[in-house]
């Protein structure tokens, strides 16, 4: 059976809050499911869950144009409709990265992905604090461009309207609105995951997704692969490929602590009032604990 | 109407397109006299429907064996059909002459060259002493910009985005337009305020045959290189301020020796090459689905015969690049290539 009859999903997230884990996790448990070589898992071959939804590559061959000759306001309207063909997916691959929000202020009221087909998506979210200082590392950033960052409702990923890129512009807009707009919509099921879980609950949260996404959802696989794909096995299989391919220049490792309360530790509690005042509702909404001190 | 020569054929349009060559006396490739090619404004809904719509088509292309539509929203509907007809409606008033046209001299013409059994590939073609370069890439890889650098180093521009190689092994000139980021026309030191747009609304510029030196003549192909960009650039740009709108610029980074120089290799093996090929035809969505597959694998098996297929990757940041660029001779492949592939090499195969 192909991958297109089965459908595919997608894993969306603000950046730095656990989808490469996911996807890193869903690669081992389908190794593991289908009792293959028993090679360890590597990191810069074998994570091909699916291509991320702003391919530019991949909506130009949808699209039949370049997408560079289309500015975002042409471009976001049009991208949910470039995955409505049931052929659109590669077999296999099937968990397609996204770290746009669901509809973007050029999307005409339109999912900026494709919803025809689509089973399901898996939305991962952090402790905004813990994001702006994975995120300060990941980019080279200081904390307080980052706090801007996920407080910035015009922010997105890739490029400029002056760049071109490998990928078209993700609109993100604020952390928040962000959340709300991948766990509120009503187009696609939802399985919304904390990544505070995924750590500190694993087995509970990991059983949850892998059944949700329709994967073997036995407790020895589930736990073996969590096992084989913790923070300090990464850290090791990263040494091992000599750095991992999505790690950005300047970023020193890209599996770096992952671990949580770093936000809380390494903001000042200026930069955490900000947070806390401007992301409030969707912290409370979550259970994520802000700076509360006057 | 307005006549004009491009990949070997004579077309005839109702719309200006000053990206295309007006040198009637230019050779065909069938020496023919009449327009091969007619462009016309038309209604999508005269069209008649596809009785066997291909597989391959999608949402925005319906595409059978000599028959091809493209319903771009907000800009237009597109229709190319038995290798010689181009018809094309706005959206709308607000659409402007040079959008219906940007789409016209690219995936139009690229259908209607197809449909007639054309090699076209995803890339820019060069001409330096009567020999021509073809820079393959995906769109956003880099062509334009370094083809910008050679013209200033005496090549001439043959074709852009798109090139057809016939069976001869020569390159027929095409669209001759290059169309630059805002950043790169910066990086350049071009003046950028008198650039015209590609299209309102976009920051990127157009440099067509009237700004640019152009080839006339088709020419015999001695090398194509694919565009790659190395792991470091490519991330990069994946990198936005939040604010400003703009990334690092490429010329920010502290690079060493390595990564100033540009950097060949060689597809040695013929599947790698045919796959290179294959993967950088002009949208071979449109190959599928106008059932021209087997005629492109044919003709780029031959072409391999003879031309070799390099790999390059460019030093990031423009003037490095460019600089780097005066050291680089790309009728001699070998002198680039360096101990072993690349490890920082980002693959592109599909």
């Amino acid at each position: 059976m192909s991958g297109i009859d089965k459908g595919y999903w997608y894993l969306a997230s603000y950046p730095k809050s656990g989808n490469t884990w996911c996807r890193v996790f869903i690669t081992e448990l389908q190794r593991l499911a289908a009792e293959s070589e028993a090679q360890e898992l590597n990191l810069n071959r074998d994570i091909e869950t699916g291509a991320i939804a702003s391919s530019r590559h991949w909506l130009d061959d949808q699209l039949g144009v370049n997408s560079c000759d289309l500015s975002f306001a042409e471009l976001d309207p049009l991208r949910g409709r470039a995955g409505e063909s049931a052929w659109l997916f590669a077999e296999g691959e099937r968990f397609h990265k996204v770290h746009d929000a669901f509809k973007s202020p050029d999307s005409r009221g339109r999912a900026v992905v494709s919803t025809a087909g689509c089973r399901g998506v898996v939305y991962i979210l952090r402790h905004p604090e813990d994001v702006v200082v994975s995120l300060s590392h990941f980019f080279s950033w200081p904390m307080d461009r980052c706090v801007d960052y996920l407080l910035d409702p015009t922010a997105a990923l890739v490029p400029g309207e002056r760049q071109g890129g490998n990928q078209v512009r993700q609109h993100m807009g604020r952390w928040d609105q962000h959340v709300r707009s991948w766990a509120d919509q009503s187009e696609l099921p939802v399985l919304v995951i904390r990544y505070e879980d995924m750590l500190s609950k694993g087995a509970e949260t990991f059983m949850a997704l892998a059944t949700f996404l329709d994967l073997p959802a036995e407790p020895e696989l589930v736990e073996q692969a969590l096992a084989n794909t913790s923070i300090e096995k990464l850290k090791k299989l990263e040494e091992q490929v000599g750095g991992f391919a999505e790690k950005p220049e300047g970023c020193e490792r890209f599996f770096r602590s992952g671990r949580t309360g770093e936000g809380a530790e390494q903001l000042s509690i200026e930069q955490r009032k900000r947070l806390a005042k401007g992301l409030a509702e969707v912290m409370e909404r979550f259970h994520y604990e802000g700076s509360t001190s006057d | 109407m307005h006549s004009y020569t491009a990949f070997g054929l004579r077309i005839s349009s109702d719309l200006q397109l000053p990206e295309l060559a007006q040198d009637l006396a230019a050779a065909t490739l069938a020496g023919a006299a009449v327009p091969e090619i007619s462009i016309a404004e038309g209604s999508h809904h005269d069209w008649p429907a596809i009785p066997a719509l291909s597989p391959h088509s999608t949402p925005t292309l319906a595409m059978a064996a000599a028959d091809w539509r493209l319903e771009l929203e907000g800009v237009g509907w597109f229709r190319a059909w038995d290798g010689t007809r181009l018809s094309w409606e706005r959206w709308d008033d607000s659409v402007s002459n040079r959008d219906v046209r940007t789409f016209l001299v690219t995936s139009g013409i690229g259908a209607l060259l197809i449909q007639r059994g054309a090699l076209v590939l995803q890339g820019t073609t060069l001409v330096r002493e009567g020999k021509a370069v073809l820079l393959l890439g995906f769109p956003a890889s880099g062509k334009s910009t370094l083809a910008w650098c050679l013209l200033q180093q005496g090549w001439q521009l043959l074709s852009s985005e798109m090139s057809v190689v016939d069976a001869q092994g020569l390159v027929w000139p095409g669209v001759q337009q290059l169309k630059l980021w805002h950043d790169s026309a910066v990086a350049l030191d071009l003046d950028w305020q008198q650039l015209p747009l590609v299209r309102r609304g976009l920051k990127r510029y157009a440099l067509g045959p009237a700004d640019l030196p152009v080839a006339a003549d088709p020419t015999p192909l001695a090398f194509i290189y694919g565009l790659g960009r190395s792991k470091r650039a490519n991330h990069k740009s994946e990198k936005e301020k939040p604010k400003e709108g703009l990334i690092t610029t490429v010329e920010d980074a502290s690079s060493s020796s390595e990564q100033e120089l540009f950097r060949a290799w060689a597809r040695k093996s013929e599947r790698e090459a045919l796959l290179k090929l294959r993967n950088h035809a002009y949208q071979p969505r449109f190959y599928r689905a106008m059932e021209q597959e087997a005629s492109l694998f044919l003709q780029a098996s031959q072409l391999l015969k003879r031309v070799a297929v390099n790999e390059l990757i460019a030093p990031d940041g423009i003037t490095t690049m460019r600089s780097a660029l005066e050291a680089v001779d790309l009728f001699n492949p070998e002198a680039l290539f360096r101990e072993e592939k690349p490890l920082a090499a980002m693959e592109d195969e599909a």
